[in-house]
């Protein structure tokens, strides 16, 4: 089959939204498609929003291939009659996020009225998708809540999950991903300061900008933790991640409120090791469960001084739980077979 | 610097545009820029579907970009403050094109509005640009002949020059490139009936229709030239090509007319070989100058015969045709290193 697959992106600004795109992109020609992949620009400006949204909705691919894959807004306005959506998030602002502290349009007439265009913009593009599927149990629900629109969780696999495997069960807890603010490493420095077993952090990962290292590692002088944590305020590679992964503990991964599980998880979970997760994580749970797989305790210090104590202590446990990770991955089929399968349907 | 190139796309389609959007990104990248490249599906099939297309490349925002460099129609008429031309070619089915079987603009009053209609969106966004700089003389021209707007002519340089440099001068004259009735190497072959000399050639390179590819290995059984004509039929990769081109003793390369250059010869001039050409070969003429820096002969079997026996014949006079062709190549300086430069200024 011809596929194209089609995303938006921000020119000059890289992220998680385009791994989905490129592993998907290469996994169906792995399996004997031809694929075509789209990225357009998109800047979630409101002034601007709607003109962007008409240039995607101008474009018609019918001819093109036989079937358009989209996936970040607003691509599925593109034109094409078989069209399948992998929905990996709303324009949170005018969603869930609605006058929440993070959203900063006021709430008045113009902003409703905004907002309602928005929806129905949304609407014309998932009427007219033949399937939609979801990247998590809580964007299905959101979709559900929203706009009445039922989404089928197709979980995203990681690209390369053979370089997971375990190795050793090291004392260090590892936590991987870009160093910002919602994901929370400052959360973990603080509860370095309350652990009692020789439980050393490594945090490794890049920011946006200079504050948040600085600032973590500001922390880490003042309260005396030079010796049980080290951050890697870097691009790190994939076998330099893997190593990390297959030689810790177990792995920590606090996100507020993600849409997902988070490729962290999952890469941990491949790694059969256990991940300490907090309640409000959003989609964590929905892979991670309580002493199943992992520790899910409340986002505060001491708490999370506790669990990494508890894991550190007791290696059986660490294992036990860690063991459990791939049974999990195989009982939610997080596999690329499932995704092709269901794109090629 | 930031700097956004912008093509157009028709899905699932490569051709020399796109190698040369692609080669201009990773130059930009290795000169120190962030580059990216942004593709703009085109499909253009109805011609209805123009309007729509061109609208939405209007409609599209770019932040956070110093500069943009667009090659080709609708892609550049995405909105830039700081916009550079390196114009490919325009919509040729709107212009030089519109009275021929070529074009997909029917002879009516909405066929007359569209070209209209993409004439002035061409007109206006030539008056907003900074610079337009065009690809070859043959586009140039038609730019100054159609809208009325000078250009700086920037041929492409070579994306790979270093793998061509001269490796002995052999007894054979090569003929790259795609193998097609426009690019005529059919009447090299025909030629071969008539030399006199013990010269020999070696054609390599895709038919474009397998027919054709049929059709020459017909006339070298059927003139018996087997031991004098090797054809190597299909894709070929860079190394090999640029060992046949290094080791020849000269080049030949006939299209009919072309736009530009040509790499065939670029890349034989590169490697200090000279270049057998034809009088109606277009661009080729601006950098093949008779009894200099290689032959141009009649399009006619028994006078490129004749031509082929002097180079063979006149062994040293070739060799010191090709330096001449080196020197006064390299003396256009089409290095990416300048090219960059220009197009950055």
């Amino acid at each position: 089959m011809r596929f194209i697959i089609a995303s938006s992106f921000v020119p000059f600004i890289y992220g998680g939204g385009t791994f989905i795109v490129d592993w998907l992109h290469s996994k169906l020609v792995e399996a004997g498609h031809e694929v075509e992949t789209i990225f357009l620009p998109f800047v979630e400006h409101q002034d601007a929003m709607f003109e962007q949204m008409l240039s995607y909705r101008l474009l018609d691919l019918t001819e093109a291939a036989d079937c358009l894959i989209a996936l970040r807004p607003p691509a599925y306005l593109l034109r094409h009659p078989n069209k399948k959506l992998w929905f990996i998030h709303h324009f949170r602002f005018f969603y869930d996020l609605w006058q929440t502290e993070y959203c900063h349009h006021k709430d008045n007439a113009r902003n409703n009225e905004f907002r309602k265009r928005v929806m129905d913009a949304d609407e014309v593009g998932f009427s007219e998708s033949k399937h939609i599927y979801t990247n998590s149990q809580i964007v299905a629900n959101r979709l559900q809540k929203f706009n009445a629109v039922e989404g089928e969780v197709l979980y995203p696999p990681v690209i390369k999950p053979e370089i997971f495997q375990c190795q050793d069960y090291q004392p260090t807890i590892v936590c991987v991903c870009r160093l910002e603010g919602h994901k929370r490493q400052e959360l973990l420095v603080e509860a370095m300061r309350y652990t009692k077993s020789n439980a050393k952090l490594i945090l490794a990962g890049k920011g946006s900008s200079d504050y948040l290292p600085n600032k973590l590692k500001m922390k880490v002088l003042d309260y005396g933790l030079k010796n049980k944590v080290e951050i890697r305020d870097r691009w790190i590679s994939e076998q330099e991640k893997a190593d990390l992964f297959n030689h810790c503990r177990a792995a920590a991964y606090l996100p507020y409120d993600e849409d997902s599980y988070g490729y962290p998880s999952l890469e941990a979970q491949h790694a059969s090791k256990a991940v300490i997760s907090t309640t409000d994580s959003g989609g964590v749970p929905e892979l991670i469960e309580h002493r199943k797989n992992g520790l899910l305790v409340e986002p505060t210090p001491v708490a999370l001084a506790a669990a990494i104590d508890e894991l550190v202590e007791d290696r059986a446990l660490a294992e036990r739980l860690g063991q459990a990770g791939p049974a999990r991955i195989a009982e939610l089929d997080i596999t690329w077979d499932r995704v092709i399968r269901k794109m090629a349907a | 610097m930031k700097i956004l190139v912008v093509n157009n796309m028709v899905p699932f389609l490569r051709g020399g545009a796109e190698e040369l959007a692609t080669h201009l990104v990773l130059n930009l990248q290795q000169h120190g820029h962030q580059a990216v490249l942004l593709r703009i599906p085109f499909a253009y099939q109805k011609a209805e579907q123009i309007y729509d297309e061109m609208l939405a490349c209007r409609m599209m925002q770019l932040y956070d970009t110093d500069l943009v460099i667009a090659l080709k129609f609708p892609a550049y008429l995405i909105p830039h403050h700081s916009k550079v031309l390196w114009l490919v070619h325009q919509y040729r089915q709107a212009y030089d094109l519109s009275d021929t079987k070529h074009t997909n603009i029917p002879q009516t009053p909405d066929g007359e509005m569209l070209r209209q209609c993409i004439r002035e969106a061409d007109n206006e966004c030539f008056r907003s640009v900074r610079k337009i700089h065009t690809v070859s003389s043959v586009t140039q021209r038609r730019l100054k002949v159609y809208n009325n707007f000078e250009s700086d002519l920037l041929h492409p340089p070579l994306n790979d020059p270093e793998r061509f440099t001269a490796d002995g001068y052999r007894d054979y004259i090569f003929c790259g490139g795609r193998i097609n009735v426009m690019k005529r190497q059919y009447l090299l072959v025909e030629a071969m009936r008539w030399v006199r000399s013990k010269v020999k050639l070696v054609i390599a390179g895709p038919a474009d229709e397998p027919s054709h590819g049929e059709m020459m290995k017909t006339l070298i059984e059927k003139y018996n030239l087997a031991d004098r004509v090797q054809l190597h039929l299909g894709f070929q990769p860079r190394e090999k090509i640029s060992q046949w081109v290094s080791q020849s003793l000269a080049t030949a390369y006939l299209p009919v007319d072309e736009d530009s250059y040509g790499y065939c010869v670029m890349e034989s001039f590169q490697a200090s070989k000279a270049a057998l050409t034809a009088t109606d070969s277009g661009g080729i003429l601006g950098l093949v100058t008779h009894d200099q820096t290689g032959w141009v002969s009649m399009p006619d079997p028994r006078q490129l015969a004749v031509a082929l026996d002097s180079i063979f014949e006149n062994r040293q006079r070739t060799i010191e045709m090709g330096w001449a062709a080196n020197e006064s190549w390299l003396g256009k300086e089409t290095s990416w290193e300048r090219t960059i430069e220009r197009l950055v200024a």
